[in-house]
C-alpha cells in the first residue's frame, strides 16, 4: 500500500517536528510573587451594596478584578437559573470614588459561544478575569455542550481596552475525552516566565483540583494533578506566599466527618505539591476565597459551617494556614427560623436594607429587591437563605473588596481597608 | 475568518459523517462514484442550518476526532470505494485499544499520575513513541506506523484545538470501537468460529 521509504521520511519529518515543538516548551518557572500594599489609612472604612442592576433574575459566581483606572469590573451570570440556555456573563464596572456600581452588560452568552466556536454550546458559567503579562484582559469561564456542570470545558476571551469589547472566544483544551469537565472558580496567578498558572477542577466520574499551566497566547502547556480523583477536592484557590512557596485550600465535597477543606503546599514552585490534607477550615460543599496579605498572613472568606450556607464570616492565619481564628462575621442567617411569610419577608428586606443603603430609600425599590429573593428565600414554603461562593480580592491602593452571591438574587459587594481588618482583630 | 482548527474539526466531523451514512444510502455504490455521494453529504453537512451547521452540532457533543478515528474512517472509505481490506487493520486496532486501556482511567482520575500531562512534549513519552513507530516500519506494520507519525506531525503542525499528543493519538469513540471490535473478535475466537488473520 505504501512505499516504505515514504514511510520512513513520513516518520522522521513527524518526530524531528515534534522534538522540535517539545524543546520550545517553556521550563519550570517558579511563582511570580509581588507582595500585597501595605495601606497607611487611619480610619477604619466598610461599605456595602449591591452590585448586580438587574431584578428577577438568578445570578452566581461573581468574580472581580481591578483595571488599569483604578475602578473595578465585576462579572457573573445571570440568567433565569443556573444552567438555563439564557443565562449570559455580565459585567458592571464599580467607581472607587463615587463607591457606585454602573449598569451591568451582557458581554458573553451561549449564542457568541457558539457563534465563535463554531461548535454547538448548551450553556456558560463561571467567569474568572486576569490580567495577563502584556497587560491585556483575559475572561475564563464554562461552557457546556452535553450534559450538566460536569460536562464542561473552559473557554477564554480577551480584551485590550478593559473590557469595553472583547475577542473571538477560543477554546482551552484540558483533558481527554470529549475535553469535558475542567471547570474554573478561583482567580489565576502568573509563574516567574509570564506564563499563567490556572487553578481548575475535575468534575466528571471523579473530583480533584488541578493546575493548568498556560502560555502567553492561551495556550495549556502543561496540567497538574493536585489530589488524587475520590478525594472530592473541588475549586482550589492557590495562595503564592513567595516565589518557591504556595498553599492551596480547595472545597470538600467528600464523606468525611468533620467536612473541611484541604490543602496541599508546595515548595519549590509549584514543581511537587505534597499530598491533600485536612484544613482547619470548616466547608460545606461550598467555594472559599482567600488572599495573601502584605505581611505574609492568610485571610479567607468561606460558610464557617458543616452545612448549608447562610453564614459567612472572615477568617484570618498567621501561621501559614496550619490554624485560623474568625475575625468577622459577615452574614448569620443560620439563627433564623421563621416559617411566617411576612414574617420571612420582613426579614429579607431587613437584609436587603442592610445590605444597601439606596436599596432601601423607597418603598417601592425596596418592595422590588423582596420581591426578586422571594422566590429563592421562601422556595419550599420554608425561609433559607444563601450568601456563597465569595471572590476577595485586594487592590492596589490597599483595600479590599468581596463579591459574592445573596441568595442567588443579587451579587453583593463588600470592601473594607486594613485599619478596619485590624479593629475586628482586636475585638473579641 | 475561521481558525485552522475549526476547519479541521468541522471536516473531519462532516467526513465522519460522510463515510458512515454513504454505505447505509448508497450500499451497491462503489469505486469512484462512492466519493461523489461523500463529497455530497459532507457539503450538506457542513452547510449552516440555523446559525450552525449539522457538523457543528456534532463537534459540540463528540468533540473533535483523534487521527486514529480519521484513519479508521478512511479505510472504511477505501473498503467501500475499491472493496480492499488494509493488511495490519487488527493490529491498529489492538493498540489503539491497549493504550486507550492503560490511558483513559488515570487520566481521568485514578491514582495521583496523570498520563494526560506527557502529552504536552514529554522528550521521554516522545521516543517511546519514536520506538515504536520503528519496530512497526521494520515489521512492515505500515498501518501502525503511519498512525503514529501522522497523529505525532499533527501535534507538532497544531492543527487541532489541542496542544496535546493524546487528543491526536485517541478520542473515546476509536477507544469505544477498538475495544469492541476486539472483543467481538475474542469471542468468535474462544467459540472457534473462523477469524481472518488480518
Amino acid at each position: 500500500m505504501f512505499d516504505r521509504r515514504v514511510l520512513f521520511g513520513i516518520i522522521l519529518i513527524a518526530f524531528a517536528a515534534a522534538f522540535y515543538k517539545a524543546a520550545n516548551v517553556p521550563a519550570v518557572a517558579a511563582f511570580q510573587y509581588r507582595p500585597a500594599v501595605v495601606a497607611n489609612v487611619a480610619a477604619a472604612r466598610f461599605d456595602s451594596r449591591f452590585a448586580s442592576s438587574r431584578f428577577q433574575t438568578q445570578v452566581h459566581a461573581a468574580s472581580l478584578i481591578e483595571l488599569k483606572d483604578r475602578s473595578l469590573r465585576g462579572f457573573w451570570f445571570s440568567g433565569s437559573r443556573e444552567g438555563a440556555a439564557d443565562v449570559t456573563i455580565n459585567s458592571a464596572l464599580f467607581d472607587p470614588v463615587t463607591g457606585e456600581w454602573g449598569a451591568e452588560q451582557s458581554i458573553a452568552s451561549r449564542d457568541s459561544t457558539q457563534q465563535g466556536l463554531h461548535r454547538y454550546i448548551g450553556k456558560v458559567g463561571n467567569p474568572v478575569p486576569m490580567r495577563a503579562a502584556d497587560g491585556r484582559l483575559w475572561l475564563f469561564y464554562v461552557t457546556v455542550s452535553l450534559g450538566g456542570w460536569a460536562g464542561s470545558s473552559i473557554t477564554a476571551i480577551t480584551s485590550t481596552d478593559e473590557g469595553v469589547t472583547w475577542s473571538e472566544p477560543r477554546r482551552l483544551i484540558s483533558s481527554p475525552f470529549m475535553n469535558i469537565s475542567t471547570l474554573v472558580k478561583a482567580a489565576p496567578f502568573l509563574y516567574a516566565d509570564g506564563t499563567i498558572g490556572l487553578p481548575v477542577y475535575h468534575e466528571f466520574i471523579s473530583k480533584f483540583a488541578e493546575i493548568l499551566r498556560l502560555d502567553q497566547s492561551g495556550k495549556v502547556i502543561d496540567k497538574q494533578r493536585l489530589a488524587a480523583g475520590g478525594q472530592g477536592t473541588l475549586q482550589p484557590v492557590v495562595l503564592v506566599r513567595s516565589a518557591q512557596q504556595a498553599l492551596v485550600l480547595t472545597r470538600y465535597s467528600g464523606n468525611e466527618s468533620p467536612h473541611r477543606a484541604k490543602m496541599m503546599t508546595t515548595v519549590d514552585g509549584g514543581a511537587h505539591w505534597s499530598a491533600a490534607v485536612q484544613s482547619p477550615l470548616s466547608n460545606p460543599d461550598a467555594a472559599l476565597a482567600a488572599l495573601v496579605l502584605a505581611d505574609g498572613r492568610l485571610l479567607a472568606v468561606l460558610n464557617d459551617q458543616q452545612s448549608g450556607r447562610d453564614n459567612l464570616a472572615l477568617m484570618l492565619s498567621a501561621d501559614g494556614g496550619v490554624s485560623w481564628r474568625r475575625v468577622a462575621v459577615l452574614e448569620n442567617e443560620t439563627a433564623t427560623s421563621v416559617q411566617d411569610e411576612a414574617a420571612c419577608l420582613s426579614r429579607v428586606a431587613a437584609l436587603v436594607k442592610q445590605s444597601d443603603a439606596r436599596a432601601g430609600v423607597s418603598a417601592v425599590s425596596l418592595e422590588r429587591y423582596v420581591d426578586s429573593a422571594k422566590a429563592k428565600v421562601r422556595a419550599g414554603d420554608a425561609c433559607s437563605f444563601e450568601f456563597s461562593y465569595p471572590y476577595l480580592m485586594q487592590a492596589s491602593g490597599g483595600d479590599f473588596h468581596l463579591l459574592y452571591t445573596w441568595n442567588r438574587v443579587f451579587i453583593k459587594h463588600l470592601s473594607f481597608n486594613q485599619a478596619w481588618l485590624e479593629q475586628q482583630e482586636t475585638q473579641p | 475568518m475561521m481558525a485552522l482548527s475549526d476547519i479541521v474539526g468541522l471536516s473531519g466531523m462532516a467526513f465522519a459523517l460522510a463515510v458512515l451514512i454513504v454505505p447505509l444510502v448508497a450500499a451497491r455504490v462503489t469505486g469512484r462514484a462512492v466519493l461523489l455521494y461523500i463529497v455530497v453529504c459532507m457539503l450538506l453537512a457542513l452547510s449552516p442550518f440555523d446559525g450552525l451547521s449539522v457538523a457543528g452540532y456534532l463537534r459540540g457533543f463528540f468533540g473533535d476526532l483523534s487521527v486514529a478515528s480519521l484513519l479508521l474512517l478512511v479505510l472504511a472509505l477505501r473498503r467501500q470505494v475499491s472493496g480492499a481490506e488494509a493488511e495490519g487493520r487488527m493490529g491498529l486496532l489492538a493498540l489503539i485499544a491497549l493504550a486507550a486501556l492503560a490511558f483513559y482511567p488515570f487520566a481521568l482520575g485514578i491514582g495521583l499520575f496523570d498520563p494526560y500531562r506527557l502529552g504536552f512534549g514529554h522528550f521521554g513519552f516522545l521516543a517511546a513513541l519514536l520506538l515504536v513507530a520503528l519496530l512497526a516500519w521494520m515489521r512492515q506494520q505500515v498501518l501502525i506506523a503511519l498512525y503514529i507519525a501522522l497523529a505525532v506531525l499533527a501535534w507538532a503542525i497544531g492543527w487541532g484545538e489541542s496542544n496535546n499528543l493524546w487528543d491526536y493519538l485517541l478520542d473515546p469513540w476509536v477507544a469505544f470501537y477498538a475495544l469492541g471490535a476486539l472483543l467481538k473478535r475474542s469471542v468468535r475466537l474462544l467459540r472457534g468460529a473462523p477469524v481472518s488473520a488480518r
